[in-house]
């Protein structure tokens, strides 16, 4: 199997060969929400962290339940797949305000009416600030310290500060690995489509990362060998919420459109920006994780703007689609926002609104067509 | 004059100069305050109604409260909103946001509502809420600033942390104007408002009564909070209707005189259905609280600069609405209970505004723990500001369906 295959397997179920041999190992495993968890302290802590997701849901009836109609679906599918007890691997659960939908979706969990996978069964709800000034930074490296202690204390373990920085530091390798992937993608054929670079970046999330990094070092090196896609209409930077379904990626680039960059959660939010490996772990931590490149859920439209219109430069980007889930409020606003200021600097954009399980596949690939024929024309 | 291209709000105007009601001479000060900023050129802040205006007050600068600019509109042209929100709408912003939020957007763009000089914001009670205001600063170009607010106020630091930032609020409005806070005239100013809060928690505490004075929303409390917090026509508004609701009760008369039950609104009012409490009333339910009208906080201590500042960060996070959309569902549960006991309810009405997805999402939780308790609930659709996503009709219709199997239980 070549570094590739590997990588693109975790994409397809909850579970993965790599997560299965860490729990066999009587390994521990933490679920998180958000890209603002900080996924260093819980490698620290020797526990692996693993981004929730709700692959291989079918339906939210259970999760209907406790979550209203209005609520996002990737949020009543989760739902639905932790009372079916899909998630039996996890020892714990951190989240935070990333949305007003997780936020109460974890508290479905923390108020009895999700079976715990084990016991004793740690949750863990966040304090991150909306904003990212000096004293937001403070803020944050307190309740970063405050969730080390937690930990330390639910799981008897010990995260000292030579920890911490030796997993800063194997984070901060698997982000310049992965700049590095990202980096070929500027090419005027790609070495990798739209839908295997998700793929990759859902296999970070998923697996222990000296694992990862070491399959990313081989891949980097196969894909020098690799043909690139060079049978493309318009390169395309994909934004949005949420999104862990490659076939909708695979969707958009059947009909011509070469995805070569995005502004996704399992993407370029998730690993843009390195730790400061010189400064004091937790303010280095905090100050990364809240000055990162950002997600509408900081109040920062402007930066997140500047940042897309240099991605659009640099990945000599002919188009932006933003894909929304339905009843998301947060990218409701931002992606109206983001249409208007693309439009404003003449880069053809739309937003495609969508449900956690593809639907209307028909509609969206007459849209993405008539998209792709509207860049041809600017 | 630039004021005049607000007509609608001139007309409301004209409509509260004619009556000689302490509410009415409130809201015709601030209207005619916002038009004489514009006019004369002095800086218009917006604020949403999670912040109170004292600090913009005491700096002398023109507080325009963009929720309660857009509500006071509908009362004289109930299209007004939904003008607004149709903007909104066309513009790209999604049906499913907040018709409040939406409104105000729509407002700024159809140019119905002055253009702000600076944003003061909390990052509370919802994500609607601060999407929107970004959304707005980003039209007008006008400077924000966003007061931070920890998750859990439980937390080790986090009162400190949310008092920083009601500092950092102070400098903002400073340095954006070009003022110093004078902080002798803050006293006055917060002393007015601790005037006001003290009419409002008698006021709450006289709805306790069975039968209760008054049914629905207070509105002289919810605009008082809303818009001129601090200024001398918001305590005597709320006073006002204090005293009338005294006299009321020492004349033994009630707001339902048959009171058969008594029902908890705990939401914002329905803006646009004028007429449901009245026809609640015709049931024999009265409605002693409304969420939004339910302020519990004590009076600010005003001794110091630093005893003020701290009282009103705290008083920020009894805010109708923050109070309980701030943090976990546990609080948001623990404080419904509470009002359902301490207000004598039995049964509670929640309105599932499509905008306010951190109670929809709750709603699983927060039915679960009434059965629990044994108290009846109803949870239905119903936007607050627009009446196409669930008429009227269909609104009364399942309300009457709901408090019918109360009266019976009661019964």
């Amino acid at each position: 199997m070549t570094a590739l295959e590997e990588l693109r397997r975790p994409a397809a179920s909850l579970s993965n060969p790599h997560m299965e041999r860490w729990k066999e190992n009587g390994g521990r495993v933490i679920g998180y929400y958000c890209t603002y968890v900080p996924v260093e302290i819980i490698h620290a802590a020797g526990v692996l962290p693993f981004r929730m997701r709700a692959t291989g849901s079918t339906s939210t009836e259970l999760g209907d339940v406790y979550a209203a109609y209005n609520t996002c679906t990737f949020c009543r599918h989760s739902l639905d797949q932790a009372m079916r007890g899909a998630y039996g691997f996890l020892d714990g659960l951190v989240a935070l305000f990333s949305c007003d939908h997780v936020r109460r979706m974890y508290d479905v969990w923390k108020l009895g009416k999700v079976e715990l996978p084990c016991a004793p069964f740690y949750l863990r709800f966040l304090s991150v600030p909306v904003k990212a000034d000096a004293a937001a930074v403070a803020w944050l490296a307190e309740e970063f310290e405050r969730f080390k202690t937690s930990l330390e204390e639910h799981f008897g373990v010990t995260i000292s500060d030579e920890a911490l920085r030796r997993s800063i530091k194997t984070y901060n390798e698997q982000r310049s690995l992965l700049r590095r992937l990202y980096e070929m993608r500027k090419q005027d054929s790609p070495p990798v489509t739209g839908a295997e670079a998700l793929e990759i970046l859902i296999a970070a999330t998923s697996m222990p990362v000296e694992e990862f990094n070491d399959l990313l070092r081989e891949l980097l090196e196969e894909l020098k060998g690799r043909e690139g896609c060079s049978d493309y209409r318009a390169r395309l930077l994909l934004g949005g919420v949420d999104l862990e379904e490659p076939a909708y990626v695979r969707l958009i680039e059947d009909l011509g459109g070469l995805v070569v960059t995005d502004f996704l959660c399992f993407g370029i939010r998730d690993f843009w920006d390195p730790v400061e490996e010189n400064e004091e772990p937790m303010t280095a931590l905090a100050r990364r994780y809240i000055q990162n490149v950002s997600c509408p859920r900081m109040i920062d439209h402007e930066g997140r703007q500047e940042f897309m219109q240099q991605l659009v430069k640099d990945f000599r980007v002919d188009g932006v689609i933003i894909q929304r889930m339905k009843y998301c409020d947060l990218w409701g606003g931002e992606g109206a926002m983001i249409q208007w200021d693309m439009r404003k600097n003449g880069t053809p954009c739309m937003v495609l609104e969508r449900e956690y399980l593809m639907s209307s596949v028909g509609q969206m690939r007459t849209r993405v067509q008539a998209f792709l024929e509207t860049i041809g024309s600017y | 004059m630039a004021s005049e291209k607000y007509e609608v709000h001139k007309r409301m105007y004209e409509v509260l100069k004619g009556r000689d009601t302490p509410g009415a001479k409130m809201l015709a000060e601030w209207l005619e305050g916002v038009f004489h900023a514009v006019d004369e050129g002095r800086p218009v802040v917006y604020h949403s109604f999670a912040l109170f205006s004292e600090v913009i007050i005491a700096l002398d600068l023109q507080p325009l409260c963009c929720e309660a600019w857009d509500m006071l509109a509908s009362r004289v042209d109930p299209q007004h909103p939904l003008k607004s929100i149709d903007a909104a709408h066309e513009a790209g912003i999604p049906s499913e946001m907040c018709s409040f939020d939406k409104a105000i957007l729509g407002s700024v763009m159809r140019e119905t509502m002055p253009p702000p000089s600076m944003i003061a914001l909390s990052a509370t009670p919802c994500q609607n809420a601060y999407i929107t205001y970004q959304a707005v600063a980003h039209i007008t170009g006008a400077p924000m600033w966003v007061s931070d607010i920890p998750y859990n106020m439980d937390e080790q630091g986090a009162r400190d942390y949310w008092v920083e930032q009601y500092q950092g609020l102070i400098a903002f409005l400073e340095e954006q104007s070009g003022r110093k806070m004078d902080y002798d005239r803050l006293r006055e100013v917060v002393e007015e408002s601790n005037r006001c809060v003290e009419y409002w928690l008698e006021l709450m505490e006289l709805q306790k009564m069975k039968p209760a004075p008054r049914t629905g929303p207070l509105w002289s409390g919810t605009y008082a909070g809303m818009t001129s917090f601090g200024l001398p026509s918001s305590t005597a508004a709320v006073k006002a209707t204090l005293d009338r609701a005294k006299e009321d009760v020492a004349q033994g008369k009630a707001a339902v005189p048959d009171e058969k039950a008594r029902a908890v609104w705990f939401h914002f009012p329905v803006g646009w259905d004028t007429g449901l409490m009245k026809w609640m009333a015709d049931m024999g339910v009265s409605v002693p609280f409304v969420e939004f009208d339910g302020y519990r906080a004590e009076p600010v201590d005003t001794s110091t600069p630093e005893s003020m500042i701290r009282g009103m960060a705290g008083r920020a996070l009894e805010v109708p609405m923050v109070k309980i959309a701030q943090g976990a569902t546990d609080r948001y549960i623990e404080d419904l209970l509470y009002v359902i006991r301490e207000w004598k309810a039995d049964c509670a009405i929640i309105a599932g505004h499509p905008g306010c997805k951190w109670i929809t999402g709750a709603h699983g939780l927060i039915r679960d723990a009434c059965r629990e308790e044994g108290i009846p609930i109803l949870l239905y659709d119903l936007d607050l500001v627009d009446d196409r996503v669930t008429p009227e009709e269909e609104s009364r219709a399942k309300i009457e369906q709901f408090l019918n199997m109360v009266l019976d239980r009661e019964d």
